[in-house]
């Protein structure tokens, strides 16, 4: 058969394109389960970080989490558990950043007066840049970060806000784009918040 | 050119003679967007390499079989196959590493230096050979970045692999952290490395 022909070229494209093709679905299909396995590790873990409960294996993480109780205020799903004689609400937040959406999780306390703590479960943002949101010492800022009336703002520049009653928090170096919408995604995860516990006067 | 295509040979070109990135010019999108962290830069270049040896070895075995008319097309499927199995195994199994990398490894079907071997070399040689030369420009191009990324992140964050090794009292380059300064490194490499060359050539 003529190698340069149009019949082989055809033939020879649609086999090769099958055969790749095949062999990704089959891969993609059998570690299937543990990506989602991951991805619901990724979540738990981003839970239990926001609301400081401290745990050691992937198990014993899986198994606090089940111990949460799960609310049910208008529609919106939240999470509590009491620590130290305080009700804590952990909320799974989304919204837009700059190349696409964070989904992640903010633990406030029971009267949305302090921010408990942040954790990232997903996001889009530029690795090494604002792919940093993920980062200990960005998310430990916002560690029992009072609540002003107006939120959280935030300071262009420094690195890190250990401060945790100024109600501020540090940008990221060279990703004020990415900070900026993290301080607008967790004023409006505030705002819900307050909304739903209702201590908004 | 290749001076020869014996291992040796094939070795010394791609991390030296005929560097992908400081002879060549090639794959510096990547060069530029990962180096600010030595993490991610070593993780992306260890996928390259992989990417880029698999390729060589599937191209050069099917070689024979491939219309002229379609090489590149079949070449590219080839690219974005082995890409697509590398973030399938991260995903997996290195369910972190992924994510710290996020869309990075997508972008490995774009370096150019995959396909620029799958072209130049694997094209016209034995699979083996072509194995070796697309590990052996991996390399060429993994340490490349390497050094880059090393006073990127030095300067940067005052951090090695994430540990901090300067002092509290040292002020970050900023714009070290920023994708400009990759171009500021580059260059130097670029201009130290071909001075080094010149040099030898001269003697």
């Amino acid at each position: 058969m003529n190698k340069q022909g149009k019949l082989y070229t055809i033939i020879f494209t649609f086999i090769v394109s099958f055969v790749f093709v095949f062999v990704l679905a089959f891969a993609n299909d059998v570690t299937k389960e543990r990506v989602e396995i991951n991805e619901k590790l990724f979540e738990v873990r981003a839970f239990l970080n926001a609301m400081d409960i401290v745990y050691g294996t992937d198990e014993e993480a899986l198994d606090i989490f089940e111990g949460l109780t799960e609310e049910k205020i208008k529609e919106t799903t939240l999470y509590s558990t009491t620590v130290e004689n305080e009700k804590i609400y952990a909320y799974r937040f989304s919204g837009n950043a700059l190349w696409g959406t964070v989904n992640g999780v903010l633990a406030v306390n029971e009267d949305v007066t302090r921010v408990i703590g942040l954790d990232i479960i997903s996001h889009n943002e530029t690795p090494g840049l604002g792919g940093r949101i993920e980062e200990k010492w960005f998310r430990d800022q916002f560690r029992n970060e009072k609540i002003s009336e107006n939120g959280i703002s935030i300071n262009i520049g420094g690195d890190g806000d250990y401060n945790h009653e100024n109600s501020e928090f540090d940008s990221i170096t060279g990703a004020t784009n990415t900070s900026q919408s993290m301080k607008t995604i967790i004023n409006n995860s505030i705002k819900k918040l307050k909304d739903l516990l209702g201590s908004d006067e | 050119m290749m001076a020869n295509n014996t291992a040796r040979g094939i070795l010394k070109d791609n991390l030296w003679t005929n560097n992908a990135i400081f002879v060549q010019i090639l794959g510096i999108c990547s060069t530029l967007a990962v180096t600010n962290k030595l993490e991610n830069t070593l993780i992306m270049a260890i996928g390259v390499i992989l990417v880029m040896g698999f390729t060589n070895l599937t191209v050069s075995i099917i070689k024979s079989l491939i219309p002229r008319k379609v090489r590149m097309i079949v070449q590219t499927l080839i690219i974005s196959f082995y890409v697509i199995i590398v973030d399938i195994i991260l995903k997996a199994y290195l369910p972190e590493i992924s994510r710290a990398l996020g869309p990075y490894v997508g972008l490995i079907i774009t370096n150019c230096i995959i396909m620029g071997r799958a072209e130049a070399f694997a094209q016209s040689n034995k699979p083996v050979i072509s194995f070796w030369d697309g590990i052996t420009s991996g390399a060429g191009y993994m340490y490349v970045l390497l050094i880059i990324a090393f006073v990127r992140e030095l300067l940067g964050f005052g951090t090695i692999f994430g540990m901090n090794v300067l002092p509290e009292s040292f002020i970050k380059w900023t714009i070290m952290v920023m994708p400009p300064s990759a171009f500021f490194m580059l260059a130097i490499l670029i201009w130290v490395f071909k001075g080094i060359m010149e040099k030898k050539e001269a003697k």
